[in-house]
């Protein structure tokens, strides 16, 4: 009697709770993975407000999972070799995508795009057209972009060296720049995001090598090279000693503790957001070569095992509608990838970086450098060898010329192996290979 | 014949009761086989498997003793672990007779003490974190009493040898407690006849924890430094937190060739060496502490 009492008890429990559950819940579910909004204010974000809007246009439920690039890759990449997957749609930087073209894991997006053309509301930028085309399949819709720039407190202006324009800044600026806040308050004030979750490495290939030497691998170890290397030396002893802790410099900007910083638009907007009239936003400095900055593309797409195919074309749709694009912008600061979007002006913090961002690529001096690409299942790999360059030189105070050699010969292992081209600037050139 | 058939029902009884052990261990068998013992045999596979031919290789392990951070990364692992781990098992020993001394207000005092268990070890380095920052607690402090006129960097490249004080002080504030927890729950087991007995043949203080309360808490002991040592090998959250890279250690590196370079095999052959480490160092407490046969185990 007891025991039927406790049953009876548990399954009006379980009605109570499931019946309710059952009928607020929308009838479909998808699963959209990614590696990008990782930090919690991001995902927080993309829940309740980016994909709550689908849902509610929809009926379909997101579950939006995103992690780090490591088990974001390998989750995909198992669901491929198990021939049975639980992902609709997957978005992801533009340098992993050859990882998923080479394993066959996603399907080419040729037909989705031609449905997005045809809806006539949206085109998209040609460069990030471009760099969706992989091994003769389009592998992304391209989603959203995003570029570096510098950060700094309206106050270190003042020492910015007289007679110059910061927004034409140089490298060499940038050093007499932070070199000044030092002899003026005997603090380093300058920051890099040279920490384990730090983006510092984009910066030594993608920004100062092209501004020194015009290229990212072919002239690792020239001349030129060994010059920047020399300035890298100098900057550091007027950069903050702390930066090897720094992942997400809006932290060290909004304390104080930094005034000039380098990074990631989305990991500056914080800062800039919490206290848009105490910043100023400059683009990345030019060097004897012009002025490089990444462009980086961030693009949907839909696996070969996704179970729901047509549930992920229209998440694709929504998310790259100009209008998404914009809250997106607002949302999280990656920046829209149709000028139809880019059109809608954005305002306080996000309008300042708007500001920076054209100031970089529409410099004279511009000069666009992508995230190099082919290097498959050792992608990885290619970033660490220019940080790990900068550790033996500028901190640990080896000689220049000898490391540089022995860094280069790994290079050189590295494209060997995969076969891989040139990432521009340098010329298309197959394998690759330090000269 | 009459004595076989004299002794069968026993056996029988021997048998049926003799499964019940066993049936009460299988969850935890299968727990341990599932979610340690196959993903062990599976990195441990990885560390020496080509992933492209599958054939063994001792290339990654060759990969990971080249590396720029193999070196320092086995340097640093052993060196926290030798200076941190002595300090814990000594705090916590101190900790824990002191608490056993019943004082008035003990209690308190000994939540107090364990605080830190329930603070997770990346939460721990972030406290310390903001405390040691350029803009932290300790900053701050200084400058409001005077000591100083501009802050100081504590975490700076310059010095490694205050990172490394930084990552010690934090391990020491977060794992002290597992060990008082485990030495305080030794001393309890100890009959306090013992200590008395001490004292009616005259020893003093000292002597009864030299003689007396250490030897009977080798067992506590024993337990204790192989956790602590197990987890110090496995040092990870708080060296990232407070040191970056400028301070490698083992499962720090087995992340980054995971989770950095994408390279599992790598990261399992560290993992590997980490094993391999952690096994020496058990094999060599129980070998070092064993309980003597003539020696009496309290009850």
């Amino acid at each position: 009697m007891q025991h039927l009492r406790i049953a009876a008890t548990v399954l009006i429990c379980m009605l109570a709770v499931g019946v309710p559950a059952g009928l607020s819940a929308p009838a479909q579910e998808m699963v959209f993975t990614s590696n990008q909004l990782t930090p919690v204010e991001e995902q927080e974000w993309a829940r309740s407000t980016l994909l709550a809007g689908f849902t509610r246009e929809s009926g379909v439920a997101v579950r939006f999972v995103t992690e780090a690039e490591g088990p974001y890759v390998d989750r995909l990449l198992a669901e491929t070799r198990a021939g049975r997957g639980t992902i609709d749609v997957t978005g992801t930087l533009h340098g992993i995508f050859p990882v998923f073209v080479a394993n066959t894991a996603i399907r080419d997006m040729t037909e989705v795009q031609k449905t997005l053309d045809g809806r006539r509301d949206r085109t998209f930028y040609k460069d990030l057209m471009a760099v969706s085309k992989i091994e003769g399949i389009q592998a992304f819709v391209p989603w959203m972009q995003a570029t570096y720039l510098i950060a700094a407190r309206r106050e270190a202006m003042q020492y910015f060296p007289r007679d110059r324009n910061p927004m034409r800044m140089t490298y060499e600026d940038l050093f007499q720049w932070a070199d000044n806040i030092k002899q003026a308050t005997g603090q380093r004030r300058l920051g890099f995001p040279a920490g384990p979750g730090g983006l510092y490495g984009r910066f030594l290939h993608g920004y100062i090598y092209p501004s020194y030497t015009g290229s990212q691998v072919k002239a690792f170890k020239s001349p030129e090279a060994v010059e920047m290397w020399r300035y890298l030396r100098r900057l550091w002893g007027v950069t903050h000693s702390s930066s090897f802790l720094y992942a997400f410099m809006h932290e060290p900007l909004l304390l104080g503790e930094v005034w000039v910083a380098w990074d990631h638009t989305a990991r500056l907007i914080p800062a800039l957001r919490q206290r848009p009239g105490d910043f100023v936003v400059l683009p990345s400095p030019a060097g004897p070569k012009g002025r490089s900055f990444l462009s980086v593309a961030v693009g949907l797409s839909i696996p070969r095992t996704a179970p729901n195919p047509e549930l992920g074309v229209r998440l694709i749709e929504y998310l790259t509608r100009p209008a998404t694009q914009v809250a997106t912008l607002q949302g999280v600061a990656f920046f829209p990838v149709s000028p139809e979007a880019a059109r809608e002006v954005p305002s306080g913090g996000l309008k300042v970086v708007a500001d920076g961002v054209s100031a970089q690529a529409g410099a004279p001096d511009a000069r666009t450098a992508l995230l190099p690409v082919g290097l498959g299942a050792r992608t990885g790999e290619f970033v660490p060898l220019y940080v790990d360059t900068f550790r033996l030189i500028a901190i640990e105070g080896r000689n220049i010329e000898d490391t540089l050699a022995a860094q280069a010969r790994k290079i050189e292992e590295l494209y060997r192996a995969t076969n891989a081209v040139c990432p521009p600037p340098d010329p298309a050139i197959r394998p690759c290979k330090p000269d | 014949m009459g004595v076989a058939e004299a002794e069968r029902p026993q056996a029988a009884r021997r048998v049926r009761t003799d499964w019940t052990p066993y049936l009460l261990v299988l969850p935890t068998l299968v727990f341990l086989g599932v979610f340690f013992v196959y993903p062990m045999v599976q990195a441990i596979w990885l560390a020496v498997t080509d992933p492209q031919t599958g054939g063994l290789t001792l290339a990654h392990f060759q990969r990971m003793s080249a590396d720029l951070y193999f070196r320092p990364a086995i340097r640093y692992t052993i060196l926290i672990t030798a200076i941190a781990v002595p300090i814990q098992v000594a705090l916590g020993l101190a900790i824990a007779l002191l608490v056993n001394t019943r004082f008035p207000g003990h209690s308190h005092f000994l939540y107090l003490c364990a605080v830190p268990l329930g603070i997770s070890d990346l939460a721990a380095g972030l406290i310390w974190l903001s405390i040691f920052t350029e803009r932290g607690y300790l900053n701050a402090f200084l400058q409001a009493v005077g000591l100083v006129a501009q802050p100081i960097t504590f975490l700076t490249f310059e010095r490694p040898e205050w990172l490394l004080g930084a990552v010690i002080l934090t391990e020491v504030w977060r794992a002290t407690a597992i060990v008082m927890i485990i030495l305080l729950a030794g001393l309890q087991l100890i009959p306090k006849d013992y200590v008395e007995t001490a004292s009616v043949f005259g020893a003093n203080r000292w002597q009864t924890l030299r003689h007396v309360l250490l030897p009977l808490l080798r067992p506590s002991l024993q337990t204790a430094l192989i956790i602590r040592t197990i987890l110090a090998f496995q040092v990870f959250a708080t060296v990232v937190t407070l040191a970056g890279r400028q301070t490698p250690v083992l499962a720090g590196e087995a992340y980054f060739w995971y989770s950095l370079y994408r390279s599992p095999n790598v990261a399992s052959a560290y993992a590997a060496l980490i094993l391999l480490l952690s096994g020496s160092i058990v094999w060599i407490y129980l070998r070092v502490l064993r309980q003597r046969e003539t020696e009496v185990a309290p009850t």
